[in-house]
């Protein structure tokens, strides 16, 4: 069993819900911030492995949580995977010159943002087994 | 001659002189020589009766003959002049007379002495029966026929009495009053008639010149007259000359009202005093007659300047003046005011822009809007079928599917909506870079399986080995051919087929086809032309094949075109259709062409680096890469002329060409410094990246501007070889 923390900042419930089940599903532990401010709070309170990061997000948007994390000593290792709604075309580069390891736009697609999260916490599988599973 | 012997007067027995007293004169302009038209006008003009009067007059006194013009066909125009009395007394008398020669008393053969004259081109003298004796010259300007001159007079001595009576007998008047009229003149001899006649001929056509130039010259200036008034008339426009170094010939009023010099200040100045200070540092003017030279014309709009530093927004036609081809007499220039048409148009654009801002707003909105909920049930679904909140029935498991498929289906439409506005606001853009085709056809067709299984299609692929790679977005391809693909099961029949194939695209050789194939309806004539416009969904036999927005096959021809292809379809009623686009074919010429300048390759050798990734196990590369291409760029400067395939792609590249315009030491420099900055990086990730470098053998001054397209060959021969033998270690 995998006791790596995953927290999913984002303001739509349903979504939080969802995906939350999936990762626990497979064996991470969850914890969920729905705006830009307690995002920091919960992050710093528990320390997770990853962060999954909406961009926009109540009292400020993703890219202020990124950068805040840049700031923050206890946050700037995490690694965060920017899942949004928002036009890549605009918002992936900065994204990822942000500090973000990756950037998917939503929906996205299971297998892809599933081997984005294993790599980015270290468990590197070869792309062809996720594409098996 | 010898009158004497027959006691009557002879027959004509007059040869013009063997040299003509005036010779045919090479001078005489071109449309003269020919058979030019002329105008009765002119022609009437020419011979007008009161120019030629007092010359006339002048002559019949001095030779004491009398004197009178005709038309080519002997009419006599106006009065005979110097009249004698006899002439007077026969033309008086003879009311009914032919018309013809006005000189000849007999009417019993026709006078042929003007049709002799034309025909000889010189003086004609005739002594008819009854002893009257007269010359005839013609009036000739080149070949064309004007008129005639006759001179004589009636009798050339006292008159014996036999042919007094005749004549008198002829006239009906009394033989005494004749004689009394006969007794009053003073006979010229025929000796100096005929002399006199070369004379009359040379004089005459002489006077017909001088005419012919005084009324080409008052016509000319009437045309100019006219075309000034024209020209001063137009007052909106600025019209004016200038000789071939740009400086001003010729200043119309528009010309003064519209850029504010006067005429007197202006003549003799260069024109470039009406351009911006910045368009003639970079020589515009120059450039403009330059073009104007080449071309015959050139047209532009921009700011000029008025005489007060006041600047518009001028539309001018510059026109090349030559007066034979290559010989330039200047130029002509009309300058338009078009400020208000620019506000007004840069007004519309504002509005337009806005609206499209709107436009792109909203819809990006609404994009972003309708991802959310469909992402939470993308979500649900998938974790409902992946078996997360447990086991499924095969019925179950079955209707999520189609629910799942659904979901895609509004995903790719969600997309087709945002590409759309960017199309409309130009800023669908592809991002291109060194491509597989075959790897990637290979993927989409695992992509639409799902798809084509539901309808019981075959996919097929017939890619020929050995593809040479392609210069597009691989995001982007993946999505013309999905819609390509998906349109083709759509329509296809059941148990049907639709095939991706490649083949080579004879057209040009700088691309290569694909095309989609399928065993479907087909499309009639009339609708082939419309399946790539917007929303425009064929309507199908089978409605249920119906779905999605209709706006596939719109941004796929976008796409392609954005690449440089093109897209077209060939298709049958009832026998399926082919769709054919064609990409272009990966060139590094195409990359690098923004440093293989002339001034670079004089500079200097050009350097090749090649450097490979070593392929990093997991999905998401694109961080990395982003870092190699960070460090390639610390490692290089922007003086070197380097130049550096973009890094942001998604999709992970794995080889990065650079290449450099240097020379051997400064090549070495760069290289050195890139190994030694890309082992630091090295040590810190699994990254294995391996520089290669090839310099191509290029002495200085060895390229000229016609060889850079052979340095990029060669260069392109390098790369493709590079990654041909990467492909084939794999």
């Amino acid at each position: 069993m995998n006791e790596k923390k995953i927290l999913i900042i984002d303001d739509d419930q349903h979504l939080q819900l969802g995906l939350s089940a999936r990762l626990r599903a497979r064996g991470y532990r969850v914890t969920c911030a729905a705006d830009a401010i307690s995002a920091i709070t919960v992050a710093r309170k528990e320390l997770p492995d990853l962060i999954i990061l909406d961009l926009g997000l109540p009292a400020g948007d993703g890219f202020l949580v990124l950068e805040r994390m840049r700031e923050l000593a206890d946050l700037v290792a995490i690694p965060v995977i920017v899942l949004s709604a928002r036009d890549p075309a605009d918002n992936k580069k900065r994204a990822l010159d942000g500090g973000a390891v990756a950037f998917f736009q939503k929906p996205p697609d299971n297998h892809e943002f599933l081997a984005a999260i294993r790599h980015a916490l270290g468990e590197t599988v070869a792309l062809t087994t996720f594409l098996k599973t | 001659m010898s009158s004497e012997a027959s006691g009557r007067a002879e027959a004509p027995a007059y040869s013009p002189p063997a040299t003509p007293v005036l010779p045919p004169c090479d001078s005489t302009p071109l449309h003269e020589k020919g058979n030019m038209e002329v105008s009765p006008a002119l022609r009437a003009d020419l011979l007008d009766f009161k120019a030629w009067s007092e010359i006339l007059t002048t002559y019949g006194r001095t030779m004491r003959v009398a004197v009178a013009l005709t038309d080519s066909e002997g009419q006599l125009l106006g009065n005979c002049h110097n009249p004698q009395p006899v002439w007077q007394l026969l033309h008086n008398a003879a009311g009914g007379r032919d018309p013809g020669c006005p000189f000849c008393i007999s009417t019993h053969s026709p006078c042929t002495a003007i049709a002799d004259a034309f025909e000889t081109g010189g003086a004609v003298m005739v002594r008819d029966q009854v002893g009257l004796t007269h010359v005839s010259v013609p009036l000739l300007l080149g070949k064309l026929r004007f008129g005639a001159i006759v001179a004589g007079q009636v009798f050339d001595r006292y008159p014996e009495p036999l042919v007094l009576r005749r004549v008198a007998k002829d006239l009906g008047v009394s033989t005494e009053r004749l004689w009394e009229l006969a007794r009053e003149q003073h006979p010229v001899s025929s000796a100096i008639l005929q002399a006199s006649g070369d004379l009359l001929c040379a004089l005459g056509n002489a006077f017909l010149r001088q005419r012919y130039s005084a009324i080409l010259e008052a016509k000319l200036a009437e045309t100019n007259g006219r075309f000034r008034l024209l020209v001063e008339g137009v007052v909106d426009h600025a019209l004016f000359t200038m000789d071939s170094n740009g400086c001003v010939t010729s200043w119309n009023g528009g010309a003064e009202r519209l850029l504010g010099y006067v005429e007197a200040a202006i003549m003799g100045q260069n024109f470039s005093c009406i351009f911006t200070r910045e368009d003639i540092q970079n020589r515009v003017p120059e450039k403009q007659l330059h073009e104007a030279q080449m071309a015959g014309r050139a047209d532009d709009e921009g700011w000029r300047v008025r005489g007060d530093r006041k600047q518009f927004w001028a539309n001018v036609n510059i026109a090349a003046l030559e007066a034979d081809p290559g010989i330039s007499r200047g130029f002509a220039i009309i300058v338009h005011d078009v400020t208000e048409r620019k506000k007004i148009a840069s007004v519309l654009e504002e509005a337009r822009q806005e609206r499209e801002g709107l436009q792109e707003k909203l819809l990006s909105h609404v994009s972003h809007e309708l991802r959310t909920p469909l992402t939470a049930i993308y979500i649900f679904t998938t974790n409902l079928l992946d078996g997360v909140y447990g086991d499924l029935t095969s019925f179950q498991h079955e209707h999520l599917t189609l629910a799942l498929d659904n979901v895609k289906q509004l995903k790719s439409m969600v997309s087709d909506l945002l590409d759309i506005t960017r199309v409309e606001t130009h800023k669908l853009t592809v991002e291109p870079q060194h491509l597989s085709l075959a790897k990637l056809i290979d993927d989409v067709l695992s992509t639409c399986l799902t798809n084509a299984a539901v309808k019981n299609v075959t996919l097929r692929s017939d890619i020929a080995p050995g593809l040479p790679f392609t210069w597009a977005d691989p995001a982007r391809v993946r999505q013309v051919l999905i819609n390509l693909i998906d349109n083709g099961i759509k329509f296809a029949s059941q148990n049907g087929s639709v095939t991706v194939a490649s083949l080579p695209y004879v057209e040009n050789e700088g691309f290569l086809c694909l095309s989609v194939s399928d065993t479907g309806c087909g499309i009639s004539s009339e609708n082939r032309e419309m399946v790539f416009d917007r929303l425009s969904q064929v309507r199908s036999t089978s409605e249920a094949s119906r779905s999605g927005l209709g706006l596939g096959l719109f941004i796929s021809r976008e796409l392609v075109t954005l690449h440089g292809g093109r897209i077209w379809v060939e298709s049958e009623l009832g026998k399926g259709s082919i769709f054919y686009f064609t990409l272009p074919v990966f060139s590094l010429a195409k990359l690098c062409a923004r440093i293989l300048t002339a001034p670079n390759l004089e500079a200097g050798c050009v350097t090749l680096i090649a450097v490979d990734v070593a392929q990093v196990e997991g999905a998401v590369q694109s961080d990395i890469l982003l870092e190699v291409g960070k460090v390639l760029e610390r490692c290089i400067r922007p003086e070197q002329d380097v130049l550096l395939p973009s890094m942001s792609d998604a999709e992970p590249v794995k080889t990065f060409f650079i290449i450099a315009c240097t020379d051997a030491k400064g090549f070495e420099v760069i290289a050195s410094r890139m190994a030694r900055e890309l082992r630091k990086f090295d040590s810190a990730s699994k990254l294995k990246p391996v520089i290669s470098s090839t310099t191509l053998p290029l002495a200085p001054g060895q390229f000229g501007e016609e060889r850079i397209g052979d340095v990029a060959a060669r260069v392109d021969q390098l790369v493709q070889a590079h990654l041909l033998g990467k492909e084939r270690l794999q």
